[in-house]
């Protein structure tokens, strides 16, 4: 299989310390890939530099072939890239309806716009009943499915999601995880997930990728990584200095 | 005062001395009325610069409204003369006194606005003033001229006499900048406009100190508009209480260099004569070219030089820096041991905190308590609550419901520097320092916080840099640290304050593993001095070898309190950073 | 006799508010753009005003363009070709001066790049107040038109009051109620408006979506320009203006758009009308000169007491 995006030896200072070191991975047209670590662990500066909002120090990012780095960060949702930021960031004094228009922005994403967005509110009906409230009045789930449809709304060959789960009770965030999982089955999008709850994340996708402080220190399948103690100790601690 | 302020005043004041004989030969020698004229509005519009840079420049409160202050002094001078003819000797001094009470009637309500609310705000109260002297029939007033004792009026032929005085009131101004600026009141200025937060949780009344920035400000620039109307002899309103007479302490200032001395001097020193002379030359053949040219100078010094000339020559020329005078430390002082209460006893206790956001309970009937010479790690996962729990201990936020109580006192329901004041320290996340100022400066601020005086001050500030390893550093510029450097720096300015518990946020976050170690090992000198920390951190394998015990938050709630190595095999726990799946499958 | 002069003073103070507050309220809806959504103190917004008077002047009179549209349409179309004009010169501002410090570049810094907005758009201001002066000369001008000394007279309603509604502001009042709806639609209904109101509201997220943020401020702060430049267009039709006019604005403008609520167009809209419609009828009871010390008591009332205004969003006291 083709790597769709491919991350090279990826190194990132951010207020002037090494938030990543030497970091690699890549996600394969087709697959549901996650990276998983520990808070602080860089994980949103990992996807903030794929993004294009922070520039690396060494390291590449191609996508598809065509190599990303000196590309804005605007001009990455035109090439088919869509992205749901940390924390939902919607649009706040805008309705349901037209912050999932914003995510249709790109020209190639009006086309099919219509097609789409009855695909965005079957996956998510209570968009389709708050068509028409403003984003910062819904809960913090609702916010997160109107940051994902936004994100489906590109129609996007390559869904980045980061730490959609952060902040919610946790049967709102198992919804949120099933979604993301139907629209990878269903929909056929290439999934690049970055999570901090490690089962749920790791448990749908093909591979997964763990990152403590700045280095990528394991990677496998789900199988392969429950049964490693590293992940737990990492994640707690646990592991020697 | 401050560290190494006699120094400093020394060298400014020969500057000052060279610089006002200098400038005085030089009024002497030019025959000229009109340059002679400019020679006199050049002090003039420098010291309204200098009570400008006191508030807005030192204070960080942008004030767009200062003719309020010189409009009063001029009208002041102007009426007292017409009505009661008061010398003008007399005059500007009261004006200053009326200044002053502007100051307090202005700022009384102004000041609970903040950033550019509170720069529109002072913008009307000249504008206003304005309007109600065109009501009142105060179009124009010219100052009566008496024919005998002219002198005893501040009335003289020889224009170079007004520059005299208007030198006089120049170098007065100065000398008032210089000590505030080399006082804890400077330096208390200095934190406010850093974060002024962070200056409250030091220990600063931030109201206080802005108030009496305000009062010194409006005080001066009184004296200036009284001196100011002594030498046009004609008041308007719009020529002192105008919106270009707001802007012109503003532009002066910030060309010339904000924050600093000479600032406001360079910057009337270069605009006033440019000013003026393209008002008389090339102004009687355009007229407005000079407002022109004005208005593209500010523009290019803002665009080339933010802080203004002074800074930007300063940086350039002196780039291998003057070094500041070595601090004159006292000895390291020998290991202060902290004697509290025992070890042991309950030193803060928290009861059924809690605290929401409309409907988000970020901290829900949280209860712990804090034990004498204790190091308790606060944990949880992102969003947990963590600063939350500390901002309301603090009093940033207040608390919902609930009770919190440091030996036996409560906390809650205080203003932020009144809960440092009994003894709280607290570092932030986001740590800012005075970049230019040294270490030491950067640190003796929590020690005036705590209301210690200047010798204590200095000694409990270089103690705490010894404590945290810093103290050959005290000299260095804070801009020039490392991130560790400036995370000790603020662990330094908390222990400055002497306080019996310290509130650490994050205080690791963003270190390496050698400077992660570094660090702990400073907290575990503190701890064995017998201070009390509670300290909020993601970095685990830290908090594992520095706690004595946990208490972990999830989504504002106590999910577990204990010894680290139970806490972290409680199920709730892991369940909570790694999820409940983890946990099904691992035990599947 | 007393009582009905009373009465209709009153009235005619009444509906002069009204149609004065409404071009006051598309003059605000111009600041609003600019500093109630994107956050940009601009001290030159008094010039802007005036930069549209001058350019209606010019357009209609004389050897302008517009001149054989005559003194009736003339005035009110150059008002509205006033707007695109400093629309363009608002772009270039912002693009080579105000974007210095404004936006992403100094979002997070210590406060928020206010310092350098205000002393930049106070070099502007001076520029374009002395420039004006240089370039237009200091008589008071009027961009003439014959409607001006008409009125249509409704009445008489109670006894023998009459209302006397000049025909100048009334046409002028109506081109700005027109505007002023056409600006809402474009930003609620078209493409550009919502991306513009994503990019002011989230810059982030809208650089996510594929928005150039920093396009989207360029156009949305020359908008602002235009919009006010269009209301002074529309002033200019009933008042004489010179190059220093801009400085008795400004106060206005912040007033309305504080009072109606910083983010909020429709509420600058309120304010500038609620302002406007307090200046003419405290004429009833004030000289003039008092008048606009009423508008800063009214301003300063509401900055202390109720920060985030009429329809505001978010407030930032201490």
């Amino acid at each position: 299989m083709r790597a769709m995006l491919e991350v090279r030896n990826l190194s990132v200072s951010y207020g002037g310390l090494r938030a990543l070191h030497d970091v690699s991975l890549s996600v394969a047209e087709g697959q549901f890939v996650t990276v998983v670590g520990p808070n602080g662990a860089g994980k949103s500066t990992l996807f903030k530099t794929i993004c294009g909002i922070f520039p690396p120090v060494a390291g590449t990012v191609t996508f598809r072939g065509e190599n990303l780095l000196g590309r804005s960060a605007a001009s990455r949702a035109h090439l088919g890239i869509a992205h749901v930021p940390e924390g939902r960031q919607v649009f706040k004094t805008l309705t349901v309806r037209e912050n999932l228009e914003m995510g249709a922005y790109p020209k190639a994403a009006r086309a099919q716009w219509h097609h789409t967005l009855e695909r965005i509110h079957t996956l998510f009906p209570i968009l389709a009943e708050r068509a028409t409230q403003l984003a910062g009045t819904l809960s913090g789930g609702e916010q997160q499915m109107v940051a994902i449809g936004r994100g489906l709304a590109s129609a996007p060959k390559l869904l980045m999601l980061d730490e959609p789960s952060m902040g919610l009770a946790p049967t709102v965030a198992d919804t949120i995880f099933e979604r993301i999982s139907q629209i990878h089955r269903e929909d056929g999008v290439t999934i690049l997930l970055v999570e901090q709850r490690v089962a749920e994340a790791l448990e749908l996708s093909d591979h997964g990728y763990v990152l403590e402080t700045g280095h990528m220190v394991l990677d496998g399948t789900y199988e392969t990584l429950l049964a490693d103690d590293r992940v737990r100790r990492s994640y707690l601690g646990l592991t020697a200095a | 005062m401050r560290q190494g302020a006699k120094t400093r005043l020394r060298r400014d004041g020969i500057a000052l001395a060279v610089l006002t004989v200098a400038y005085l030969a030089v009024s002497v020698l030019v025959t000229n009325s009109y340059y002679q004229l400019i020679l006199t509005l050049v002090p003039i519009w420098a010291v309204f610069g200098v009570s400008w840079n006191i508030l807005s420049g030192y204070g960080g409160q942008l004030s767009f409204g200062h003719a309020s202050f010189f409009g009063i002094g001029a009208y002041t001078v102007t009426l007292a003369l017409v009505y009661w003819n008061l010398t003008p000797w007399i005059g500007i001094p009261f004006g200053a006194v009326l200044g002053a009470i502007a100051a307090i009637v202005i700022g009384t309500p102004t000041f609970r606005l903040r950033g550019h609310y509170f720069a529109l705000a002072m913008l009307a109260y000249p504008l206003f003033i304005l309007y109600v002297l065109q009501y009142l029939g105060f179009q124009e007033v010219s100052l009566p001229m008496h024919r005998e004792h002219p002198a005893a009026f501040l009335e003289f032929s020889d224009q170079r006499l007004y520059t005299l005085v208007a030198v006089g009131l120049l170098v007065c101004g100065l000398i008032i900048c210089m000590l505030v600026e080399n006082s804890r009141f400077g330096l208390a200025l200095m934190a406010i406009r850093q974060n002024e937060l962070a200056a409250e949780a030091a220990g600063i009344d931030s109201r206080r100190w802005k108030m009496r920035a305000l009062i010194t400000s409006g005080a001066i620039a009184a004296t200036a508009g009284g001196l100011y109307a002594c030498v046009l002899l004609v008041v308007t309103p719009d020529s002192v209480f105008g919106l270009l007479v707001s802007a012109q302490p503003v532009v002066v200032t910030l060309f010339g260099g904000v924050v600093s001395i000479w600032g406001p001097v360079i910057g009337a020193a270069i605009l006033v004569p440019l000013a003026e002379s393209l008002n008389a030359e090339p102004g009687n053949i355009i007229p407005g070219i000079q407002g022109v040219v004005y208005g593209a100078a500010i523009i290019l010094i803002i665009l080339a030089a933010p802080d203004g000339l002074y800074w930007t020559i300063r940086d350039r020329l002196f780039r291998r820096a003057l070094p500041e005078p070595a601090p004159v430390l006292p000895a390291t002082p020998a290991r202060q041991v902290v004697q509290h209460g025992t070890a042991g006893t309950e030193l803060m206790r928290v009861e059924n905190l809690s605290r929401s956001f409309g409907g988000l309970r970020a901290v829900s009937q949280v209860s712990f308590s804090v034990a004498e010479g204790e190091i308790l790690g606060i944990i949880g996962p992102n969003g947990a609550g963590k600063t939350t729990l500390f901002n309301v201990l603090n009093g940033v936020l207040t608390a919902d419901e609930g009770v919190a109580t440091l030996a036996g006192q409560s906390m809650l329901g205080r203003k932020v520097h009144k809960v440092c004041r009994m003894g709280v320290g607290r570092t932030f996340q986001v740590v800012r320092s005075f970049p230019r100022l040294p270490l030491l400066d950067n640190v003796v601020v929590g020690a005036y916080g705590a209301g210690l005086p200047d010798d204590a001050a200095l000694e409990a500030a270089v103690g705490a840099l010894a404590r945290v390893g810093l103290h050959r550093q005290a000299g260095s510029a804070a801009g020039q640290l490392t991130n560790k450097q400036l995370r000790l720096m603020e662990l330094a300015r908390a222990l400055a304050g002497r306080p019996r518990l310290l509130l650490l946020d994050e205080t690791l976050a963003g270190l390496g593993r050698d400077e992660c170690d570094e660090v702990l090992d400073v907290l575990q000198r503190v701890r064995e001095d017998g201070m009390t920390i509670a300290i909020i951190e993601h970095t685990m394998h830290a908090m594992m070898r520095i706690a004595d015990r946990f208490v972990v938050l999830d989504h504002g709630r106590v999910l577990a309190s204990g010894l680290p190595r139970e806490v972290v095999e409680d199920r709730a726990v892991i369940e909570a950073y790694l999820g409940s799946k983890w946990l099904a499958r691992q035990n599947a | 006799m007393n009582a009905e002069v009373l009465v209709e003073n009153v009235l005619n103070a009444l509906t002069a508010g009204l149609t004065i507050g409404c071009i006051y309220g598309l003059m605000c809806i111009g600041l609003g753009l600019i500093f109630g959504i994107m956050r940009i103190v601009n001290f030159a917004q008094g010039e802007l005003l005036m930069l549209g008077m001058y350019a209606s002047l010019y357009l209609v009179t004389g050897g302008g363009v517009l001149a054989f549209l005559g003194p009736y349409f003339g005035p009110f179309v150059g008002a509205l070709c006033a707007g695109p004009i400093v629309f363009a010169g608002g772009a270039l501002l912002h693009k080579f001066l105000i974007s210095r410090v404004s936006g992403l570049r100094t979002a997070g810094s210590l406060d928020d790049g206010h310092f350098g907005q205000l002393i930049i758009t106070l070099g502007i201001s001076l520029i374009l107040q002395n420039g004006g002066l240089i370039l237009f000369g200091s008589t008071p001008e009027t961009v003439r038109t014959p409607l001006a000394s008409r009125a249509f007279e409704i009445g008489p309603i109670i006894g023998d009051a009459t209302v006397f509604l000049n025909k100048a502001r009334l046409i002028a009042c109506v081109v700005a109620i027109i505007t002023a709806i056409t600006l809402y639609l474009v930003l609620e209904y078209t493409r550009l408006g919502k991306s513009l109101r994503a990019a002011a509201d989230n810059p982030t997220a809208a650089t996510y979506m594929g928005i150039d943020v920093d396009r989207a401020y360029r156009i949305a702060f020359a908008l602002g320009c235009g919009i006010t430049a269009v209301a002074g267009g529309l002033m200019a039709t009933y008042l004489s203006f010179g190059p220093f006019i801009g400085l008795d604005y400004v106060i206005i403008m912040y007033s309305g758009v504080v009072l109606g609520g910083m983010g909020s167009i429709l509420g600058a809209f309120w304010g500038g009308l609620t302002v406007g419609f307090v200046q003419q009828c405290s004429s009833l009871v004030l000289p003039p000169q008092l008048q606009n010390a009423a508008i800063f008591v009214v301003f300063l009332l509401i900055v202390m007491l109720r920060p985030q205004g009429l329809f505001g969003r978010s407030a930032e006291r201490a």
